[in-house]
């Protein structure tokens, strides 16, 4: 019996009809909106807590221009934050392990930056794309690598999501189908392997939350370089 | 004169050095686009150059 390891990772359908809208409006629903009492309930303030304890780490370093940028990357943070989460529950389906959808948040938001730097201060844009220091000869050879490691960025941003995902995803299914066959054949090692499913679980949850949390973060130091 | 590194700022450029140099933000940027148009010459060059046709000739 061949296990298909990678169903997983399949855009979910019913019937023909495709759920990726379904799994993607999830972490909107979740969410409380603020109430029109004086006073919030602690589902708020903890939400609250937590918002505004992340604007001041990612915009105090940023310059004022940089701070409309806040709820769009606190909504991003959080958007990924809780799909990554919640595709960790048994039997759910992880948007942000398609590379589609990871592209699409990191290619549009990169290019913003860059076009915004190319716009405000052009000079100190192409500046960049030289180190300072750099003896003439190895000048052009450095525009160039510098130049491609501008454009590797959106790449990076989004392969680095999906395949941490992925990977993290594809080791829960292999080892806890280990524990599951093992059980009747070798109980001493199966709890073993249980056990050490138990601790990669525990590691997936910090991923999911430092993924999301190191995505946003990068797009905000893009941003910093250029506004 | 203090001992120590020279960030280079308050080095006197001249000549070409003063417009392509990798200390001044201004001698980055071109630099930066020198190159850009050394390689997109190098391009077009080749690009347009044209294709040596093989002489014709009759038996």
């Amino acid at each position: 019996m061949m296990l298909n390891l990678f169903d997983q990772f399949m855009s979910p359908t019913l019937l023909g009809i495709p759920l990726m809208l379904l799994a993607l409006s999830l972490p909107w629903v979740l969410y409380p909106k603020p109430l029109k009492r004086w006073l919030n309930n602690r589902t708020l303030t903890i939400q609250s807590w937590f918002i505004n304890n992340f604007i001041k780490q990612i915009f105090l370093p940023m310059n004022t221009e940089g701070h409309k940028w806040a709820m769009l990357l606190t909504s991003l943070l959080i958007f990924l934050i809780t799909l990554n989460l919640l595709g960790l529950l048994p039997y759910t389906f992880t948007p942000t392990t398609q590379l589609s959808l990871n592209m699409a948040f990191a290619t549009p938001i990169w290019l913003t930056t860059v076009i915004l730097g190319m716009r405000k201060q052009p000079t100190h844009s192409l500046g960049h794309l030289l180190p300072e220091g750099t003896p003439t000869l190895l000048i052009p050879i450095l525009v160039v690598i510098e130049t491609i490691s501008l454009f590797i960025r959106p790449l990076a941003l989004g392969v680095r999501l999906t395949a941490n995902l992925t990977a993290g995803h594809l080791l829960i299914q292999l080892i806890a189908s280990g524990a599951y066959f093992l059980f009747p054949l070798m109980p001493a090692v199966a709890l073993l392997t249980s056990t050490l499913l138990f601790l990669l679980t525990l590691l997936e949850v910090a991923v999911a939350m430092i993924q999301a949390y190191v995505f946003v973060l990068l797009l905000s130091l893009y941003l910093q370089e250029n506004i | 004169i203090m001992g120590g590194h020279d960030a280079g700022t308050q080095q006197q450029f001249t000549g070409v050095a003063k417009y392509f140099n990798s200390f001044t933000i201004t001698g980055r940027r071109n630099c930066v686009l020198a190159t850009y148009a050394t390689i997109a010459t190098i391009f077009l060059f080749f690009k347009l150059k044209p294709k040596k046709q093989p002489a014709v000739t009759e038996k």
